[in-house]
């Protein structure tokens, strides 16, 4: 077999509050294609930052080429032949498809700038990746796919030795994953090492040798992909044994609430229906990118819808804006709750009085204190809200609080249907247990609860119902007792056939 | 793939940021005819002497800030380190020190000045307003204490009536060909700036911060450095707008360059300079400074009052920043939304 390229033992890497990486290890070889597998979070590509010099790990061995290496940083990750197509776009757009290409190891004739020769040498990368682009063109007028192509072309054009492409199929159209496939294939001939992380499972067959699967930042296993199945993948990238509590309350199902015909808003949300019954949580699931998130924001009227259908107890409401929404009675905890569920900066009471202005002010819009302390109060009651008083700023809460806050602001209306966006991301298990209680009574009241979450069990234990959303589209629906992981994440994987086989 | 002999004309017609530049440039024409239409002594060869001169200060101090926003950022100390580099070059020959010194001096001084923003900016990350807001009042403060809280003594009262002579000559008075020295000044920096940033690993780092800093860092673009010698270019570039303002004075005043940097700005912005970074050519700053002096010297001469002339000033700048963010940023904006919503982290 061919030699190893890449070692890396017992790295770690923590962030605040979260250990990314777990003593993990990894291992590439030249002339191979390893996938790396895992679901959200599982800290595949902060392991891929930590080998390209983007993040520098805190403990553990890193070896490539038979050589140690201390703190890597990109430019010495690039010297050392190691190139690593980032999953988000890192492009300059108003620099042109050779500038990008060259960026930070131009090529000089003394002082200048050799433009002519980059360009040339640009074309003929792009040439013989077969992609059609003039390397003088500025990448910000390029579609997505093109510059995720020149992403590739800038990587390759390093010469790297051990390429790293971090989901490159995601913006990728089927002619442009094949020609992707066929470099990589070239490159395997050539001796490179490849590190192929893909939510797309299906993908896999096509050009991976080995997979290493990771779970929860740790290393699970690595096998030959030769001698495993889909199954086996998906069950050792689930396979965390549910140690949270779900509490399940059971409610009478009542009538339809709320209805979404045929949503389309931009490339994240085509054609999604659906509805939310009296009485139950719904819950979606799906990968990251699934467009589920992007389904909340269009219905709330944050993005705008390009077609599709919004009906609340029967009557078409018209959203265009979120306060539109708020009016009527559909309100959004979004996912990021320091940048669009809070106004960090401000006081509890302020937060929770922000959206309920319209009632707490009185004719002249002076803000009533009674009212607005009357309101406070009973959401800091009712939700338990840990907090010294309602005059702490937003950002000392701990985060199992600020999503309160967050719910808190919407209590003091009577909204019909509440929408959570990853509510329980990044906070404790108890908080975690107290925002399922908070569900668990919404849906008690015969409030809509429609609750997005990307981890699997949670969906499982709480929802009574689950729709599962996959690049953009809703491909199925399964019912609380019929939902094991396998089923969810088959549906969760569910891409459009994109790939000629 | 076939356009690789393009006609070289169009070649440099159709270099990014030349729009702007061009714009600025029939802007110009537009306003110089208009206005000599009206008065005609406009066109006088003295009058374009005239012009080219009081122009220089402001392409100087609109290439420093140029370099600046280009980089996404901004540089509101540069008028006060025009001050105080007059201020400490006059003080020094007041006090007899040979002018080649006291200009060395004057100029380290302000380097100085340039790498702590850069610092500032680059290293610690202040936002740069807030940055530079503290150095533009470090930098008039030096100007003021340099001599007591004084304007200078004429500068000819520490180094005699030639030198101080020559120094005027060189930086203002005197003219090289028929053109005052001023503008050779510019013009001379003006080439070699212009080829630092459209031709060297420098600029074209400078255009990479400002269009996607993240994406540069991690294409080893270092973002420190890049920022440092962009504040450095605006250091510079007051320091020997103060040296022409100490020269046309034949004297140190503590006021100079007072509000030179929004003039820097100004003449950057007309030009198609985006204040957003990442585009932006010297040629249009070129352009930018003349159509501000054009302006200021036209209505001038039809006899606007001072109040009018900022006005209409105020006018243009806003309409040519208009241009800029509402057309093509609205434009980009739209793209950006889909883009935005790509599949996203692990």
């Amino acid at each position: 077999m061919n030699d190893v390229i890449v070692s890396m033992k017992e790295i770690c890497k923590a962030f605040p509050g979260v250990k990314a990486l777990d003593h993990v290890s990894f291992e590439l070889r030249s002339g191979e294609v390893m996938a790396l597998l895992g679901e959200n979070g599982a800290g595949k590509s902060t392991l891929m930052k930590v080998l390209s010099g983007v993040y520098q790990r805190d403990e553990g061995e890193l070896e490539i080429f038979g050589k140690q290496y201390g703190d890597l940083t990109p430019k010495l990750a690039q010297e050392v032949g190691v190139a690593i197509i980032h999953q988000e776009l890192n492009m300059c757009r108003h620099l042109s498809v050779a500038e990008n290409i060259f960026l930070g190891r131009e090529k000089r004739h003394g002082i200048a700038l050799a433009n002519s020769e980059m360009e040339a040498e640009a074309r003929r990368i792009l040439d013989e990746l077969k992609i059609d682009l003039d390397p003088r063109q500025v990448v910000g007028e390029l579609p997505v796919s093109k510059q995720q192509m020149v992403e590739i072309a800038k990587a390759l054009s390093t010469n790297a030795r051990v390429l790293i492409m971090d989901e490159p199929t995601s913006a990728l159209t089927a002619r442009e994953i094949d020609d992707l496939f066929r470099i990589i294939r070239e490159l395997k001939e050539k001796g490179c090492g490849i590190v192929y992380i893909s939510h797309r499972l299906e993908e896999l067959q096509h050009i991976v040798d080995r997979v290493t699967i990771m779970r929860d930042g740790q290393y699970i296993t690595r096998m030959d992909f030769q001698d495993t199945s889909l199954d086996e993948i998906i069950a050792y990238m689930v396979g965390r044994e549910i140690k949270e509590k779900f509490p399940r309350v059971s409610c009478e199902k009542g009538k339809k609430i709320f209805e979404v015909k045929d949503l389309n808003a931009g490339r994240m949300v085509r054609d999604v229906s659906f509805s939310l019954y009296e009485g139950e949580i719904v819950g979606f699931a799906g990968l990251m990118g699934a467009g589920r998130t992007e389904t909340t924001r269009a219905i709330f009227g944050v993005d705008a819808k390009d077609s599709g259908q919004i009906f609340l107890d029967g009557a078409e409401v018209a959203i265009r804006r979120p306060l539109d929404a708020i009016q009527a009675g559909i309100v959004l905890a979004p996912e990021d709750r320091k940048k669009d569920g809070l106004c960090t900066k401000l006081s509890i009471r302020q937060n929770i009085a922000l959206p309920n202005l319209d009632f707490l002010c009185n004719r002249f819009g002076v803000v009533r204190r009674d009212k607005e302390d009357e309101v406070c109060a009973r959401a800091v009651e009712d939700l338990k809200i840990k907090t010294p008083n309602v005059e702490t700023d937003a950002a000392n809460l701990s985060g199992g609080n600020q999503q309160k806050v967050v719910v808190g602001k919407w209590l003091a209306r009577n909204s019909r249907v509440v929408i959570f966006d990853e509510p329980t991301r990044g906070i404790d298990v108890a908080a975690k247990v107290e925002i399922y209680h908070l569900m668990n009574r919404l849906k008690q009241q015969g409030i809509a609860v429609m609750f997005v979450s990307s981890e699997m069990p949670e969906v499982m234990g709480i929802a009574d119902r689950i729709v599962v959303m996959c690049d953009g589209r809703v491909t199925g629906e399964l019912s609380a007792q019929e939902a094991t992981q396998e089923k969810i994440l088959s549906l969760a994987t569910q891409f459009e056939k994109k790939i000629a086989i | 793939m076939n356009e690789r002999k393009q006609n070289p004309i169009k070649r440099i017609l159709s270099t990014r940021g030349m729009g702007g530049a061009l714009t600025a440039f029939a802007g110009l024409i537009a306003i110089y005819i208009a206005f000599g239409i009206i008065n005609p002594t406009v066109f006088s060869g003295q009058n374009i002497m005239n012009l080219l001169r009081s122009m220089s200060k402001y392409l100087l101090i609109g290439i420093g800030q140029s370099y600046i926003l280009i980089t996404g950022n901004i540089d509101l100390s540069i008028g006060s380190v025009a001050g105080m580099s007059a201020m400490i070059s006059a003080t020094l020959m007041t006090r007899g020190v040979h002018p080649v010194a006291a200009i060395l001096i004057a100029l380290v001084c302000c380097l100085v000045i340039g790498v702590l923003n850069g610092l500032l900016v680059g290293k610690w990350k202040l936002p740069p307003f807030i940055a530079t807001l503290g150095t533009m009042f470090v930098a008039r403060g030096v100007a003021y204490i340099v001599n007591f809280n004084r304007n200078t003594d004429a500068i000819a009262s520490g180094i005699g009536k030639e030198a101080a002579d020559a120094f005027g000559n060189f930086f203002y008075y005197g003219s090289t060909l028929g053109i005052y020295n001023t503008f050779w000044i510019a013009i001379v920096l003006f080439v070699v700036f212009f080829f630092l940033l459209s031709k060297t690993r420098t600029g074209r780092h400078i255009y990479a911060i400002g269009s996607n800093a993240d994406a540069a860092k991690l294409s080893g673009v270092s973002v420190l450095a890049t920022t440092t010698k962009a504040y450095l270019v605006s250091a510079f570039c007051s320091c020997v707008v103060g040296l022409i303002l100490c020269g046309q004075a034949g004297m140190g005043n503590m006021e100079a360059g007072n509000m030179y940097e929004m003039y820097g700005v100004a003449a950057g912005v007309i030009g198609g300079v985006s204040p957003l970074g990442g585009t932006g050519i010297l040629l249009g700053t070129l352009a930018g400074a003349a159509v501000w002096q054009t302006l200021e010297n036209g209505l001038n001469m039809i006899g606007a009052q001072v109040g009018i002339q900022r006005l209409v000033i105020g006018i243009i700048v806003v309409g040519a920043v208009f241009l800029d963010v509402v057309i093509r940023n609205g434009a980009y904006r739209k793209k950006t939304v889909k883009r935005g919503s790509a599949p996203k982290a692990d």
